[in-house]
């Protein structure tokens, strides 16, 4: 007996009580309302709880005496002493029933039915709850979603709530959301609806909506979602006949994948190029716009950013790919490289699906192939050797990529023997490439071993292991203005991280203004924006932390970064950044709001800025840099941190190289 | 933050399985023994009302009347527990604004469903 049945039962025996008082009362004056009120309560919880509890048998004795009260209360019958007195057996009837479910006795069921007979004696009527309440769902929404026929079907189903709708509590947008459940949905908005501005009730739902729905449920299912309000709206919901829907453009996806066209990847790259010119052609329209302050062509403007960034949007998703091909594609070099090695190697494919854009694909090929050869003739171990350090004799290598804000991680991890962080540290002081008083934290230990000419390799393979195989992935990866890094425990395996972009076209970017330069940051990097003023900057004693609300957060101020030799406003702000380091602000004069960001390369001669990753024309003909948040803040915590570079001379950590000319304008 | 519901009902049995079902799911719940007790303990911070409709002192509907009357609740989601048998008391339900209703005997999977469906 689970903790429901047992507070029923105990209920059951105070409603009894409380019945048994009520007849009582109603035995001395006949004409009580009160007291038929009162046992008519009691027996009707006594028969709502008992069937919710499981006790069926108690409900449907109770509900003819439920009745026979009902028709009291409503002055159909009049209250006699053998009514009463029927009443009182029959409460002791239920008692004993009770006390049977309680496992105490047995309750006398003949004399139940004798009782259910004598009551239809009196009420003349005949009736079991099985008669009243069979072949109905007990709860409207709740019927099952019932596979109507397996497959998916459409239905056209058009919805529009009564203007009073929201009064009594409706929320028209659940319910779409409850048929989005059901299946892929398209909803068309129907503002026919809605009147001039100075007759709009905010109490009241002027909209309609035309759905399209794709479902394996059936039509009752869907017609359950409305169940509350059906007499309340306007509603038809119509399966749409297959022929139909080829013609619309919301095509299923069975449909749209046997009208794929072939597309040369060059005229997509046009399409890309065309679509970033018309981004930078409407931010210029905007601006004018904006100057112009006419409403008219303020409509005009609105309408074409919005299409342009649909436009953008479309034409970028055209040219993702997953991961997929290239993927599949290594599990052909992990099996040769395991027969040539005489390992045994698994590969496992994690975030197949997740898509990328094709050239950044293209270029992805290269360094996973090192990473992987790498992985197989180094990190993982001989046979004999797993098996006497215990580990299973089938080395395994993860393949996975996901999705982080604008970017995509890409991870190769082995189960081999890992990198041991020492070993690699007095590699690179032998080497020169770090200075022995150096304090390095491990992963940037393991960064070094992406310097050129670096290997720990003992012996040089046919596979790997030449030293230039490192280097080249993380040329690689920076050309398509990614990132690295290397995590490893020895003895348990190494996992490298390429974090690459989303798309190399166009980004939605956040404007901000240093000077009267400006620039650009990532907009799926940022987290907010607060304004420093002069009083935090005290607090701080010299030290470039803010405090945003109760978070300490470093901070690089762009200005000083740069060299830009600008005075400091009275109020700055700081752009709130995640980064691989954490969160960072980046301190700049003005954040001047949201721009779509068609990214330009510099060309070579700047490739070794590192901050920077590409520039962007602005709507007045200006050009903006866009800013690389993760390689700033790693900049900065360098030249911080470094005191001998890992790397030669060059312009690569070198703070002071960094100087930003920005003002000069295009001339178009 | 969790949802707050008011569970109106003068049996206890099933003011438990509400309450025990809708504190599983996640959801606050504040109880109340029948309509008048339900009006005393209704605020701002209530986001939908579960009442049953036969109750001493004030009943289900009369409960739903009081708070449709009061402009601050207006649009507040009303969910009636009825009897199959009581047609002509959910007809009268709605009419008077509730929201849904949910049909004795229900499950817990049931009352959740419904909910959701009234409060997301």
């Amino acid at each position: 007996m689970d903790k429901y049945q047992e507070a029923f039962l105990e209920e059951a025996g105070e409603l009894l009580s409380e019945l048994e008082s009520a007849l009582l009362a109603l035995d001395g004056n006949r004409d009580d309302t009160e007291s038929v009120g009162r046992a008519f309560r009691a027996l009707h919880t006594i028969k709502g709880s008992g069937s919710m509890f499981g006790f069926d048998e108690i409900a449907g004795f109770t509900h003819n005496l439920e009745t026979a009260f009902d028709r009291l209360r409503t002055g159909q019958m009049a209250a006699t002493a053998d009514l009463i007195n029927l009443a009182l057996a029959a409460g002791d009837q239920i008692k004993n029933m009770l006390d049977e479910a309680a496992g105490r006795g047995i309750a006398d069921q003949s004399r139940g039915a004798g009782i259910l007979a004598e009551l239809r004696g009196l009420t003349g009527r005949a009736e079991t709850p099985g008669e009243a309440e069979a072949g109905r769902p007990a709860v409207p929404s709740a019927s099952p979603r019932e596979a109507g026929s397996g497959t998916a079907r459409d239905f056209r189903i058009h919805f529009r709530p009564a203007p009073d709708v929201l009064l009594n509590g409706t929320n028209p947008l659940l319910l779409l959301g409850e048929l989005r459940q059901l299946g892929r949905i398209q909803v068309n908005l129907d503002l026919t609806g809605v009147p001039p501005f100075g007759e709009l009730d905010a109490e009241r739902c002027y909209l309609g909506w035309d759905i399209l729905l794709t479902t394996t449920a059936g039509l009752e299912a869907i017609r359950d979602v409305f169940i509350f309000i059906e007499d309340n709206c306007e509603l038809s919901i119509d399966p749409v006949a297959d022929a139909a829907i080829q013609d619309q453009p919301a095509a299923p996806q069975n449909a749209a994948a046997a009208s794929n066209i072939r597309v040369s990847a060059e005229k997509l790259d046009q399409l890309i190029n065309l679509v970033g010119e018309l981004v930078t052609v409407q931010a210029r329209l905007s601006e004018l716009a904006a100057r112009k302050d006419d409403p008219e062509i303020l409509a005009v403007s609105e309408e074409i950013e919005r299409l342009t960034a649909g436009l953008r949007d479309n034409s970028i998703s055209v040219r993702m790919l997953p991961l997929k091909n290239t993927f599949e594609r290594f599990r052909r070099l992990v099996h040769d490289l395991g027969a040539e090695l005489h390992k045994d190697v698994e590969l496992r494919i994690e975030g197949a699906e997740t898509e990328l854009d094709k050239t950044v694909i293209d270029q992805l090929n290269d360094p996973l192939v090192h990473l992987i050869r790498n992985s197989m003739d180094h990190g993982i171990e001989s046979l004999e050797a797993r098996r006497s350090t215990g580990k299973p004799p089938t080395a395994t290598i993860r393949l996975a990529a996901l999705h982080s804000g604008a970017n995509v991680l890409i991870r190769v991890s082995d189960d081999g023997r890992g990198l041991d962080a020492e070993a690699v540290r007095s590699r690179a002081i032998e080497k020169g490439l770090i200075d022995h008083a150096a304090r390095l934290s491990e992963p940037e230990v393991f960064s070094l071993i992406l310097t050129p000419g670096f290997s720990t390799a003992q012996t040089v393979t046919g596979i790997s292991g030449r030293g230039v195989g490192m280097d080249v992935v993380r040329r690689n990866v920076e050309a398509l203005h990614g990132s690295i890094e290397i995590a490893s425990q020895p003895g348990v395996g190494l996992t490298v991280t390429l974090r690459l972009p989303l798309t190399l076209a166009i980004i939605d970017g956040l404007l901000i203004r240093v000077g009267d330069a400006h620039f650009v940051l990532p907009l799926a990097n940022s987290l907010e924006c607060v304004e420093l003023t002069a009083g935090d900057v005290r607090e701080a004693h010299g030290n470039h932390v803010a405090n945003v609300r109760g978070e300490i957060i470093p901070y690089i101020r762009l200005s000083e970064y740069f060299q830009m030799g600008t005075a400091r406003p009275e109020r700055e702000q700081i752009m709130v950044v995640e980064t691989d380091h954490g969160r960072y602000g980046f301190v700049v004069d003005q954040v001047l709001g949201d721009h779509q960001t068609v990214i330009k390369n510099l060309g070579n001669l700047y490739r070794n800025v590192p901050a920077v990753s590409g520039a962007t024309i602005l709507g007045n003909g200006t050009v903006a840099l866009i800013l690389d948040p993760h390689r700033l803040v790693q900049n900065a915590v360098q030249t911080a941190a470094v005191r001998g570079r890992p790397e030669g001379r060059g312009a690569r950590h070198s703070n002071s190289h960094d100087r930003i000319h920005s003002k000069g304008k295009t001339r178009r | 933050m969790a949802k707050v519901i008011l569970t109106v009902d003068d049996s206890a049995s099933v003011r438990q399985m509400v309450k025990f079902t809708l504190c599983d799911a996640g959801y606050t719940v504040v109880e109340a023994v029948d309509g008048l007790d339900a009006l005393t303990k209704l605020s701002g911070s209530i986001n939908l009302i579960i009442t049953d409709l036969n109750m001493p002192n004030l009943d289900g509907i009369g409960l739903i009347r009081s708070v449709r009357s009061n402009t601050a609740f207006k649009g507040l989601p009303i969910l009636m527990l009825t009897t199959e048998s009581q047609d002509a008391r959910k007809q009268e339900g709605k009419a008077a604004g509730a929201t849904g209703w949910i049909v004795k005997p229900f499950t817990t999977q049931q009352i959740l469903g419904v909910v959701k469906k009234v409060i997301g």
